[in-house]
């Protein structure tokens, strides 16, 4: 029905009293807060990380959730304002329902630009991941090998450069790569040092391999990832990540003579 | 039709003649029991004579005590009955078949083989409950023995057997929480049809997934499954005799989800009422068939990885064993191959349930229909893909941990469409804070944590951190309870008064709902807080380092049990003195909201014709709407007087 | 959402039914085409099904063949390096001899005979034979089928190695395993047909359950075909 005169302005509220701006306040604070826990609670409940892997495993836990924060945020931002601004006061406990709401069927742009922001956020983690992936295939001249041995319920280490000496602990020299033969005398266990940053399994008849790069000093524990009967909580062995020296005075007292000590912790020397 | 005096005469008050229903007469849970131990005693019997010298408990003689059960309790339930007839070319007539249809036998029809879905959907949401019942009762010994590091609660084998059965009975329990009840007694109503496409197959799944369960509960007292739920060969070839036990339910069960699948598929295609095209289909009746259809694909996988099994333990064959040509890695391929499709044959029927919620609750249309459709399309489509992201650190090949990298992120984008669907309904609805609604909300912020912390597992490097750790367990734990499971029971609460006739009490169920919620995130942070520390999975002792975190997750679990049983509390007390409820109390517009509370037996006494989808919220009514269709709540069929009282069926 | 058409609530008798049967509540307003349509699907639907567990059972053996673990799909041929025998003396597995193919492919031709012939039972159904032609042509099918379960058992007994003898020997088992528990469930199915065509529920062009087995026939016979070449081929 026509009105005489002219309709008035529409009256357009600021943005933060509308549903969109209260949404974005709630989206950015819970953003920040996902900043912050991404970036400073990895560290504090990590183990100490002590290898490059290690650290590579960090940066991407702290990466994804700075990247997981804004989109979660997203998501509880709408379903929390849902609750303050669109519930329906007085239905909380009544039989009749609210009047309905908008017929909202769908939104194409808004479904595209869902699609292609997933898509990018996709794309930068496959980028991430595959890169990490493929760095850590490169072999290095210098790579102390380590032959891990996985029995029920324990684990030998025995290393090909210093006269396949069998050890029950994990000695590794600092900032050497390592690459870890795995393989297990029975069934399938998990050979995990977690500090490491690797794991990799210890199946019957095949060797597998994984290789780790130390770059600080410390202890770690070598627990068994893989279910393997009656006493896998018990299946751990000690490791640490010393000085070449040190690594080398360790080898003599499982038995190793001097000399072949030295050459095995020296990293010029040849490996096996 | 009459118009006049006596009122239609319900199928269900048929009066049938003394021999309608043949053998089904005395047939009865216990006659299936009584035929199940003598079935599998004379098995036992006669396999151990056989093997002179085996002993009684011998993988043999276990095997075939088995499928003696099996069989047994199958046939004395009358499982076999129709085909058996079927063959001898002694067809069931139409009375029998009323009889199976549960007629004249009032509550114990609920104990028989009875075709009528709506005692199908029934009797599984009791199982159900019975199934989450015993394995919440082994995660409670698990979380009690984990409460210190080196407690005496249990001893190391009990508690690897527990922490086995306690996976597989949830996993069990998690496949049919959804599509037993609430696609056999929700969906053919919803979908305009009288019953499933084939009411005897039905009753078969039900019963068949019920001759499973004893066998997996015996392994207890076979010297238990120590190789956890997905029983990793050679660790399982070498187990005791419970192994045994365990292959057999596992290839049973995956018998009963193929044909339940395939009765879903094929009464979802043939079964619409007149009108409902597929693009006005409920998402429920959706999210049911692309479930359905991951099952007749992933069930069979399974059935050939456990008769291997069986093979490998009772009669020496080398699929698993390495010394013999064998591997674990075929063992692991091969279970996965299931395995990943099977937890989102897990996941997309409650979705689809849950999503129904939040259109009736929000008061608005569901956001983006046809998105949502692909999205749960492509999931099922990209979940075939990617199960070698459980092996990214077995070693199998490497060359291989790229590309299922690239597949396992690639589904987080159609799942991250579901969301959209999700956040698009609520934006500004009108929302109808009742309590199912409540889980959707729950739902919402569960499963983002639980999704986001897949993609961390999906990278390689990471997951050479986090394979075999309660990282793991924890994502599983918020996907699969907090996002699963929360959305059936979102769909429970809301078809709650369709199936018992009576409302739900919200005080109590509210007051179970903040429970749960909460200890959800204590418990299985705490997890989180494990793994993040490097406790592996499945052990009964650990460093002392993860103390306060196994502290923390223990506390939260016994909150967790408090919230479940009163939540359980709130569905008994609601079945017995709730409120009657109305034929449409959420008043919502699928069909199934259309017919009476109780529903007769043959849902639609008059048959509808769809002109709509069910989301016309803030739209107006169609112009063409029929005064024809009966009030619900007032009568059965239309008739000229319209103030006879409601008749015919009976409040449960 | 909903317009009506009102209907009677009565249930419907099919009056060429005599006696068969119609499904109590699912099927009683539904047209005879309808039922068919949806047997149709669900037998596709299995057979679906029990493809994808043909394609694992394929998947089984060429990883094994190409794993090769501990040179144990089919052992090592004896040589000087490989003695075949253990420390002790005793003689140990050396290259497993290869089974017959004869039996393989007589059982993989018989079942693709039983399914032209359950095919047959189908075309005179279709035309409405007497009962007795009916019944007789399913019986034939029904004696090929009999015969190769026959032949199945007997190659049990004939094979040159059993179980433990490796991982070629356990999937070669798996797959006569396999092979006969479907010509079992084949052969019910064509029991069913001789034993139904003869009480005449087949007679007056009621050939759908016919139809459907004989689908059903002519999967079995190509998934025996493709284990059976596998079989063969790949050992």
């Amino acid at each position: 029905m026509e009105e005489s005169g002219s309709d008035p302005l529409p009256v357009v509220k600021p943005f933060f009293s509308r549903a969109g701006g209260k949404i974005f306040i709630i989206w950015l604070v819970m953003t920040i807060i996902g900043v912050l826990i991404g970036a400073y609670a990895p560290h504090h409940l990590l183990p100490t990380l002590l290898s490059t892997e290690g650290t590579k495993v960090w940066e991407t836990i702290v990466l994804f959730t700075i990247l997981a924060a804004p989109v979660a945020a997203f998501v509880y931002a709408v379903g929390l304002y849902s609750l303050l601004g669109w519930r329906a006061r007085g239905f909380g406990n009544s039989d009749e329902p609210p009047p309905d709401g908008p017929s909202l069927r769908g939104d194409a742009p808004m479904t595209a630009v869902w699609l292609g922001v997933s898509a990018v956020l996709v794309i930068v983690l496959l980028v991430w991941g595959l890169g990490e992936y493929n760095a850590a295939q490169t072999s290095h001249p210098d790579t102390l090998q380590v032959d891990v041995t996985g029995q029920q319920w324990l684990w030998t280490f025995s290393y090909p450069g210093a006269g396949n000496v069998e050890t029950r602990s994990l000695v590794l020299p600092i900032n050497r790569p390592v690459q870890f033969n795995v393989t297990s005398e029975d069934v399938t266990h998990g050979f995990w040092p977690a500090a490491l940053g690797v794991q990799v399994d210890a199946n019957p008849n095949v060797v597998t391999v994984i290789g780790s790069t130390p770059d600080k000093l410390g202890t770690f524990t070598v627990r068994c990832s893989q279910l393997c009967g009656l006493y896998h909580s018990f299946m751990y062995a000690s490791g640490a990540v010393v000085t070449p020296q040190k690594f080398a005075a360790w080898l003599q007292t499982q038995g190793v003579p001097a000399p072949q000590a030295a050459q095995a912790a020296d990293v010029k020397a040849s490996t096996s | 039709m009459t118009t006049t005096d006596a009122p239609p005469m319900l199928l269900e008050d048929t009066p049938l003649g003394k021999g309608a229903g043949g053998l089904y007469r005395r047939q009865n849970a216990l006659t299936g029991l009584v035929g199940g131990v003598f079935l599998g005693f004379i098995g036992w019997v006669v396999s151990h004579r056989l093997l002179q010298g085996s002993n009684w408990g011998s993988d043999m003689v276990v095997t075939v005590t088995m499928v003696g059960w099996v069989l047994g309790f199958n046939i004395g339930m009358g499982t076999f009955n129709a085909p058996i007839r079927w063959m001898l070319g002694h067809d069931q007539s139409y009375e029998d078949e009323l009889y199976a249809a549960g007629v004249t036998q009032g509550k114990s029809r609920y104990w028989k083989f009875c075709t009528d879905h709506k005692v199908v959907g029934t009797q599984y949401l009791i199982l159900v409950m019975v199934l989450f019942g015993v394995g919440g009762t082994l995660a409670m010994m698990m979380r009690t023995q984990l409460i210190t590091p080196h407690s005496s609660f249990l001893s190391a084998n009990s508690y690897n057997a527990i922490v086995s059965i306690h996976g597989m009975v949830m996993i069990i329990a998690t496949i049919i929480m959804v599509t037993g009840p609430f696609t056999n007694f929700i969906m053919p109503i919803m979908i305009g049809a009288k019953d499933m496409a084939f009411p005897r197959l039905n009753a078969m799944s039900f019963w068949v997934v019920v001759s499973a369960v004893p066998p997996l509960l015996a392994t207890f007292f076979l010297g238990g499954v120590d190789a956890g739920w997905t029983t990793y060969a050679p660790l399982s070839v070498q187990a005791p005799a419970a192994m045994d036990a365990f292959s057999m339910t596992m290839i049973v069960f995956v018998i009963s989800v193929t044909i339940s699948g395939i009765n879903t598929i094929v009464t979802i295609l043939t079964m619409r009422a007149k009108g409902m095209t597929l693009g006005r289909m409920p998402i429920f009746t959706w999210a049911s068939m692309v479930g359905a259809a991951l099952s007749v694909y992933a069930m069979p996988a399974l059935l050939i990885t456990f008769t291997a099994m069986i093979t490998d333990r009772v009669t020496g064959t080398s699929f698993f064993v390495a010394a013999q040509g064998g591997t674990g890695w075929l063992w692991e391929n091969a279970f996965w191959i299931f395995g990943h499709p099977e937890v989102y044959i897990i996941l997309i029927p409650p979705v689809g349930a849950m999503l129904e919620v939040a259109s009736t609750f929000a008061r608005k249309p569901l956001f983006g229909y046809k998105v949502t459709i692909a999205a749960f399309t492509a999931v099922a489509g990209l979940s075939v893909m990617v199960w070698a992201h459980h092996m990214f650190t077995t070693g199998w090949a490497p060359d291989l941990a790229g590309p299922f990298m690239v597949t396992t992120e690639l589904i987080s984008i159609p799942t991250g469409i579901i969301f959209l669907c999700i956040i698009g309904t609520i934006w500004r609805g009108s929302i109808w804070t009742r309590l199912p609604m409540f889980f959707v909300y729950l739902f919402l912020w569960d499963f983002i944590i639980g999704g986001v912390t897949g993609i961390y597992l999906s990278d390689v490097p990471a997951d050479n951190f986090f394979h075999g750790d309660m990282f793991v367990t924890a994502h599983f734990h918020y996907t699969l309870l907090g996002g699963a499971m929360i959305a059936a029971v979102a769909g429970l609460c809301y078809w709650f008064p369709k199936i018992s006739g009576k409302m739900l009490n919200e005080r109590i169920g509210k007051t179970a709902f903040w429970i749960i919620a909460i200890a959800i995130q204590i418990t299985y942070f705490g997890q989180f807080w494990e793994g993040f520390q490097g406790m592996p999975r499945r052990v009964a002792f650990y460093d002392p380092i993860f103390l306060h975190a196994n502290q923390m997750t223990t506390v939260g679990a016994y909150f967790l049990m408090l919230g479940f049983l009163v939540l359980l509390y709130c569905l008994i007390d609601g079945w017995r003195h709730g409120k009657p409820a109305p034929a449409n109390p959420w008043h919502a517009k699928s069909l199934e909201w259309k017919v009476p509370t109780p529903v007769p037996l043959v849902n639609f006494l008059v048959d509808p014709v769809v002109t709509t989808d069910p989301y016309g919220y803030g739209e107006p009514e169609p112009d063409n709407l029929s005064t024809d269709f009966p009030d619900p709540d007032r009568e059965l069929v239309p008739t000229l007087s319209s103030d006879r009282p409601v008749t015919g069926g009976e409040v449960l | 959402m909903t317009v009506t058409t009102t209907d009677h609530g009565e249930p419907q008798k099919d009056p060429q039914d005599d006696g068969r049967s119609i499904e109590a509540v699912a099927g009683h307003h539904e047209s005879r085409e309808q039922r068919h349509f949806k047997e149709r699907i669900a037998v596709w639907l299995f057979i679906g099904g029990d493809l994808v567990f043909l394609l694992m059972e394929l998947f089984y053996w060429f990883y094994l063949r190409a794993l090769n673990t501990n040179g144990m799909w089919r052992g090592a041929e004896c040589s000087k390096a490989n003695p075949c025998t253990d420390g002790l003396g005793n003689a140990i597995t050396g290259e497993i001899t290869k089974a017959n193919p004869a039996y393989t492919l007589t059982i993989a031709g018989l079942t693709v005979l039983a399914a032209f012939l359950i095919w047959r039972v189908e075309i005179v159904a279709r035309a409405q034979a007497k009962r007795g032609v009916i019944s007789g042509s399913a019986a034939l099918a029904l004696l090929v089928l009999l015969g190769a379960v026959v032949v199945q058992c007997i190659q049990f007994g004939k094979l040159p190695f059993t179980t433990i003898d490796g991982s070629y020997a356990s999937s070669f088992l798996y797959f006569m395993g396999s092979t006969l528990g479907h010509l079992l469930l084949l052969t019910f199915l064509t029991f069913a047909l001789w034993n139904r065509g003869r009480l005449g529920k087949y007679d007056g062009g009621h050939w759908y359950q016919v139809r459907l087995s004989r689908i059903f026939a002519v999967w079995i016979a190509i998934s025996t075909c493709v284990l059976a070449l596998v079989m063969v081929v790949f050992a």
